[in-house]
């Protein structure tokens, strides 16, 4: 990495040959492009710093200011690079920056842009220590002495902020990631926090622990699979790079059966991020055994960072086989949206009841995925905005909703909340309603926009099961809504916190968001359908 | 990329595809034992088998920087952490193998075969074609190759990984490392303590001026009341011990005070000490 940058050097690997032996000239490293990854990760480390050199007492406020003020500068930097007359001059679609690796293009601005925001709302809500849902001392036994011992002294785990950092910035390269093993690296680097952080829950600790369990076991899984499906397609193309594999795919259609096993087998590590529904069964029991804030994170960046690579993967890298993995995806999307609304008709814990609805929500993602178009992107794209506010205010106020023992899960609990607490119970309810896809949510604008592309590619039996497993899931967030208001108060039901400046700015943004983008939506469609103009760059 | 890696020569082809006919069946069989052995270290051990197969079949094919750094890092190093973790947890320690869904197990096994068939006639009917002759533009060492393909095409990835050691380590940390809430007494506190509580010096030991050496009875202090804290707490202290009682010389000592005798059976069970 040091010494200078020749001119040339993108293509200087290629050239060795006619260098000295021995020799290596550095490719050049477009630091400017890749800035808001690096403040991610540079925060980051500077926060494991303080863990290491800072006086406890200091620590939390530093590592919040660290975080947010990290994440708000990342978003900045990329909003300046999406900006830049340089890198998008004269239509250009973007390039790849740091020998191929990376790609910087407008979806994938986008993409990261999303995160950023999400990411410092949920560390928002991570810094929150009013009621901190973080557990005192990990390394206490559940029900040890010296958890109580930890819970006295107010410890906490300041860890966290780092940790969530690391997260994000693998989240922020997984869908820039323009070679396969540079994905494989950002998966693991966003995977592994996040096991770690799900097993961080203060109360209800053995099941936090049996859900960071179950998602690292399975995640190493599919991260396993993904790794399969990576060394057959370099058996098939001879390399790792997406356009070095798209440009096989093009001419050699002799020797398919290793792209197939690849395509599928990467697929299955990518579906299995996002939770489409053959490999969804992590997703309840995580996002109950999680933390709150953590299960707003996952439900929000991870998800909108996995699109980000299947659009990419599926776009770039099998953008001429669309023939070969639609039925398959099709199929995938079907049973997503289908299982998902299905089962959470039965859900009595209102975080499994998110969980099972981010499911469904997957379904329809996928839907525009499906539709394989720039309409199609953009309104994938616009969705994943949509879903993912609306999912971290929703979260946000299952925070606010508290028993004596901690947040008040069972559904039975929130029986006559609307009668108790009108406000929080009301935007609870406008948060369903838009997860429903009512109009005047932002909600109804992203099912409508992934329909229509969907329609628009010929897809319609796909938007008939779509508008039909709405129809189930509506069933089931209006029975909450019903249950809020129409039912009895509980007795000693659980007490409504009024929220602070931490969680009432990710309530007011989810709220104000999902409200916008349901009134005056054009501004953000237009900027998705403008991402979008240009595909992903190979 | 494994291209570079395995950039060699291949000297004797015979020979080589014995060998590695030999270590497949070995891996392979290794690699199922693995997963199927009950103890843990069994398990360790198996993958060390696995490793170092792999390691050999590395070295065959030119890339003997790769088969060393799988010999040294894996199966040296991790293998070796493994084997110290298992250890440390317990040898004996087995997995429950309960099924808590019913059928499960027939249910894994026929899919997993399934996906076995799968992709074993997937990859038998994929046309492989023949390796990459050797590229000569990384010479004859391969450990150029490898440098130049992280250094350049890989730089990325390469620094990134450095994301996932820290939160490694940053996990293992928050996971295992339980931070010290209070601060630790020193000697100076202990000896205040002492003083503060009033008891300057030990309690007795059990059997100095007991009359009977029970477990459950306390210990007497010197003034003859019982210490309380001389009888374990899971114990029901037997309460109205009396004071030693004076023995003179041709009297007989008087055996079991009244109270507590119900509760004994024989009356020299508990009072060894005085008839001593």
């Amino acid at each position: 990495m040091t010494g200078t940058a020749a001119p040339a050097a993108l293509a200087a690997h290629a050239t060795l040959a006619a260098s000295a032996p021995g020799a290596i000239s550095a490719p050049p490293i477009e630091y400017s492009q890749l800035g808001p990854m690096l403040v991610v990760f540079g925060a980051a480390i500077v926060g494991v710093l303080v863990e290491a050199f800072a006086p406890r007492p200091a620590r939390r406020g530093t590592q919040l200011a660290l975080s947010l003020g990290g994440l708000a500068a990342a978003f900045v930097w990329t909003v300046v690079i999406a900006a830049s007359r340089q890198v998008f001059a004269n239509g250009s679609p973007g390039h790849t920056a740091i020998g191929g690796a990376v790609g910087v293009d407008r979806p994938t601005l986008f993409i990261q842009g999303t995160i950023v925001v999400l990411a410092f709302i949920s560390v928002l809500l991570i810094g929150d220590t009013r009621f901190s849902p973080f557990v005192a001392q990990a390394a206490a036994p559940p029900g040890a002495t010296a958890e109580q011992e930890g819970l006295a002294a107010g410890a906490m785990h300041t860890e966290i902020f780092p940790l969530t950092l690391f997260a994000v910035g693998g989240m922020m390269l997984f869908p820039a990631a323009n070679d396969l093993l540079t994905m494989f690296v950002a998966l693991e680097v966003l995977s592994l926090p996040l096991y770690l952080l799900c097993g961080l829950a203060r109360r209800r600790r053995l099941l936090s622990h049996e859900a960071a369990m179950k998602y690292f076991l399975l995640g190493a899984f599919s991260s396993a699979f993904f790794l399969f499906g990576i060394a057959m397609l370099y058996g098939f193309s001879g390399s790792v790079s997406l356009a070095a594999i798209a440009s096989t795919a093009a001419s050699n259609t002799s020797n398919s059966t290793l792209l197939f096993a690849g395509i599928a087998l990467t697929g299955l590590g990518l579906l299995f991020k996002i939770g489409a529904v053959p490999f969804h069964s992590w997703k309840p029991d995580v996002y109950q055994g999680a933390p709150t804030p953590v299960t707003a994170l996952m439900a929000s960046c991870t998800v909108v960072s996995a699109f980000g690579a299947l659009l990419r993967v599926f776009y770039v890298a099998f953008g001429n086989l669309t023939w070969d993995w639609r039925p398959a995806l099709w199929v995938i999307a079907v049973l997503t949206m289908v299982v998902g609304a299905v089962i959470a008709i039965t859900q009595t814990d209102v975080k499994r009841l998110l969980a099972y609805s981010s499911i469904a929500h997957a379904g329809f993602v996928l839907t525009g995925v499906l539709a394989v178009s720039t309409a199609g992107l953009s309104s994938a794209l616009f969705y994943l905005v949509a879903y993912g506010f609306t999912t971290v205010g929703a979260f946000a106020v299952i925070t606010l909703v508290r028993d004596p023992g901690g947040e008040a899960d069972h559904l039975s609990r929130w029986a006559g909340l609307g009668r108790r607490s009108p406000v929080v119970a009301g935007i609870f309810a406008f948060f369903l309603l838009a997860f429903a896809g009512i109009p005047l949510t932002s909600g109804f604008t992203g099912k409508f926009a992934v329909f229509q592309a969907a329609i628009a590619s010929g897809e319609t039996a796909l938007v008939i099961v779509g508008v039909l497993s709405s129809a189930i899931a509506a069933f089931f967030y209006v029975r909450v809504i019903v249950l809020m208001f129409f039912s009895d108060p509980v007795p000693d039901g659980p007490e409504v916190v009024l929220p602070n400046v931490f969680s009432g700015t990710a309530v007011g943004v989810g709220a104000a968001v999902t409200l916008l983008l349901g009134i005056a939506p054009q501004p953000v469609l237009s900027l998705a359908s403008h991402a979008a103009n240009q595909l992903f760059v190979g | 990329m494994t291209g570079v890696l395995a950039a060699g020569t291949n000297t004797d082809s015979v020979a080589v595809e014995t060998v590695f006919w030999i270590l497949a069946v070995v891996a392979v069989a290794a690699a199922l034992a693995m997963i199927l052995v009950r103890r843990a270290v069994h398990c360790a051990i198996m993958l060390a088998v696995v490793m170092l197969c792999l390691a050999t079949m590395y070295a065959m094919q030119g890339a003997p920087f790769l088969a060393f750094v799988q010999i040294i890092v894996y199966t040296g190093a991790v293998l070796m952490l493994f084997l110290f973790v298992i250890m440390l947890i317990g040898i004996t320690a087995a997995d429950s193998i309960v099924e808590t869904i019913k059928g499960q197990r027939l249910a894994a096994g026929l899919a997993a075969i399934g996906l076995l068939v799968l992709l074993a006639l997937g990859i038998g009917h994929a046309a492989i074609g023949p390796a990459a002759p050797p590229s000569p533009k990384y010479g004859s060492g391969n450990l150029t190759g490898i440098a130049t393909l992280i250094f350049t095409t890989y730089v990325f990835p390469f620094e990134v990984t450095g994301a996932l050691l820290i939160t490694a380590a940053l996990g293992a940390m928050v996971l295992a490392h339980r931070e010290r809430i209070a601060p630790r007494p020193t000697q100076r506190d202990l000896a205040a303590r002492r003083l503060a509580s009033g008891q300057v010096v030990g309690d007795p030991p059990p059997g100095i001026y007991a009359l009977h050496d029970s477990a459950d009875r306390p210990a007497l202090l010197p003034d003859g009341s019982p210490a309380a804290s001389s009888v374990s707490s899971v114990l029901n202290p037997r309460t109205g011990t009396e004071p030693p009682q004076v023995v003179r010389p041709g009297e007989k000592p008087q055996l079991e005070a009244a109270d507590g005798g119900e509760r004994e059976p024989a009356p020299s069970a508990g009072s060894g000490r005085a008839e001593s």
